[in-house]
């Protein structure tokens, strides 16, 4: 019929398996574990399609474009949502048993938004998509709305409120501004943005790249990230932090190198004040968090800023790394997620007092924590190092040399707050000594983030290859 | 280029000032009497009783959300029906006719899954 549709073919399957899931919720509801595990299965069978299913090709006005560039975010995406059901299964089924299917939909949703805004060339299909992605993250952000400590039992739906309202005003900039840019330069594509270069244009612009700095959480619009990724559901938080990030930085490569490179000299600046204040705000925030995941929100908002000043490096090697970056973080930061949220379920809180003594309780946990702790502090060799040292030297041969000096000196400071949440799990002593009771599933999503965390560490040519040539769909040449 | 944009600069520039100015000129010259009346929400109409923060019951929202994507419906198939004739004509009448299928169908089971989770009785 059409010679395009089959280029969807991967993410309207992430649709149906959603429908699928809500209407077995309606017509049979299934208690117990059995909805997450099909949605897990089944996204698993979506993941091994990706490299069977090869369509490449160009929807008709270039409004979609699937290259290399989609097919690396698609499976990122896709891997991260496998990895966050499977890490949600167990909470679900002992909290809300009654309604677990909803969560498994709008995640799904979720990944939908995020695999086709990869491929989005055109203003009102990128925003859509940026949408699609959203909306679903603000419900589950609120999902577990009673379920706080004892002490602010409603923290789940403060974060989510929060969560919402930063995430409306970020659209509404973006779409202000885009109404300039769009009203300026007379066309809806991407690539049409130097087509006018006015002043008025470039306003427009700064105000969609304020907007997407809020979503991917850089400072000077990081408020919500570490009041979000206090109070929402840990195993959602894990999502919360990697894939919509992940999507973030797509949208901005494909809207700053992609579609806008010929001005670079406006956003550049802008882009490099981004990166550095990222740096320095997370990283010298994080140091007097006592509660873990606080800590670990300033620490995402650091590693936004390394992420983007690979961006900056504005070379096709450089995109490559920032997405290299953003593929290791992603399994690092789920797997500290999951660890942190099974030591919490049972501590009864996040706080860093509370995890004291994981490693005597549960070796196996406490010895996955200092792996990823150790990937997101950059240590020799597993992932993070990789992720770390290619950014430096990107950037480095971009020429700047300033910010690569300050990025180091950083991470030397971020080294200090995650080994101190390393202390506490193996120094300090917990007020038990029983193992962390995990479920299977749990378990499991943890195995594979440490499998990908090591792996990469000592082989990661394979994934900087996958990069590159993602890279290339954006940035041409070298 | 940026001086083409002087006007709207000193537009700007006036508005904010007439606002203030008027302001300004009422606070330092009008009178200012004070009574119970001008204390209230409304100075007119009826008098407010009770307390403004009722909890109002979510099937409002439902409805009003539901409402929403039917109405979103009929106006995409409105478009649909406008320009049926001459897609068929250009030859993408059966690519277009499954594409709103599709999207009505979407409805469907959406309104299916809403009846059956019990989005539509009143009294729950």
């Amino acid at each position: 019929m059409s010679a395009w549709l089959h280029l969807f073919t991967l993410e309207l399957a992430v649709v149906a398996i959603a429908l699928l899931v809500l209407l077995w919720d309606a017509f049979a509801p299934a208690a117990g574990r059995a909805v997450g595990w099909t949605t897990a299965l089944l996204l698993g069978g979506v993941f091994a399609a990706s490299f069977f299913v090869d369509g490449r090709g160009t929807v008709p006005h270039g409004v979609f474009v699937r290259d290399e560039w989609v097919v690396f975010h698609e499976r990122l995406f896709l891997a991260a949502g496998i990895l966050g059901v499977l890490g949600s299964i167990d909470w679900l089924a002992t909290r809300t048993p009654k309604r677990q299917a909803e969560y498994y939909a709008l995640l799904l949703f979720s990944l939908a938004g995020m695999m086709l805004l990869a491929g989005a060339r055109d203003w009102i299909l990128l925003v859509t998509c940026f949408e699609l992605m959203s909306m679903p993250l603000y419900v589950l952000c609120a999902y577990g709305k009673q379920d706080g400590p004892a002490s602010e039992p409603k923290l789940a739906a403060e974060a989510g409120l929060k969560l919402f309202i930063t995430g409306a005003a970020s659209s509404g900039l973006t779409l202000f501004g885009l109404a300039l840019v769009v009203g300026m330069t007379g066309t809806t594509h991407v690539g049409g943005i130097g087509a006018n270069p006015a002043p008025l244009t470039i306003v427009g612009m700064l105000f969609v790249l304020a907007g997407f700095g809020f979503k991917v959480g850089a400072v000077p619009f990081h408020m919500w990230v570490p009041d979000t990724y206090q109070g929402a559901p840990t195993p959602f938080v894990a999502f919360l932090s990697v894939a919509p990030k992940a999507a973030g930085l797509a949208t901005l490569a494909i809207v700053l190198l992609g579609g806008w490179s010929a001005d670079s000299s406006v956003w550049l600046p802008v882009l490099l004040v981004l990166a550095g204040a990222s740096m320095v705000v997370g990283n010298l925030f994080a140091l007097p968090q006592t509660d873990a995941r606080r800590l670990l929100g300033f620490s995402g908002v650091a590693q936004i800023g390394y992420a983007l000043l690979a961006l900056g490096a504005m070379s096709r090697g450089g995109l490559a790394m920032t997405l290299f970056f953003v593929a290791t973080y992603v399994f690092t930061n789920l797997g500290v997620f999951f660890v942190l949220h099974a030591a919490a379920e049972e501590g009864g809180g996040h706080s860093l007092a509370r995890i004291a003594g994981l490693s005597r309780r549960s070796p196996w946990l406490g010895g996955a924590l200092l792996v990823f702790l150790l990937s997101l502090a950059g240590i020799p060799f597993v992932a993070g190092f990789w992720a770390k040292l290619f950014v430096f030297m990107e950037a480095w041969n971009a020429g700047l040399v300033g910010l690569v000096v300050l990025g180091v000196a950083l991470a030397v400071i971020g080294l200090y707050y995650y080994l101190t949440v390393a202390r506490s799990t193996y120094m300090a002593d917990g007020d038990r000594t029983t193992p962390v009771p995990t479920g299977f599933a749990l378990r499991a999503a943890i195995l594979v983030c440490l499998i990908f965390v090591v792996g990469l560490g000592l082989w990661p040519r394979p994934l900087v290859e996958a990069a590159d040539r993602a890279a290339a769909g954006i940035v041409s040449g070298r | 280029m940026v001086e083409s944009y002087l006007p709207v600069l000193i537009l700007f520039v006036m508005v904010v000032a007439f606002a203030f100015a008027n302001m300004a000129l009422s606070e330092l010259g009008g009178r200012k009497r004070k009574n119970v009346g001008k204390g209230e929400p409304y100075e007119c109409g009826m008098e407010p009783e009770g307390n403004a923060r009722l909890r109002l019951s979510i099937h409002f929202y439902l409805v009003a959300v539901l409402f929403i994507l039917f109405d979103v419906e009929s106006v995409f198939l409105v478009l649909w029906a406008v320009g049926a004739r001459s897609f068929a004509e250009t030859g993408v009448g059966v690519f277009v006719f499954a594409e709103i299928a599709a999207f009505v169908g979407l409805l469907a089971l959406a309104l299916a899954y809403v009846w059956r989770k019990g989005g539509l009785e009143w009294d729950r």
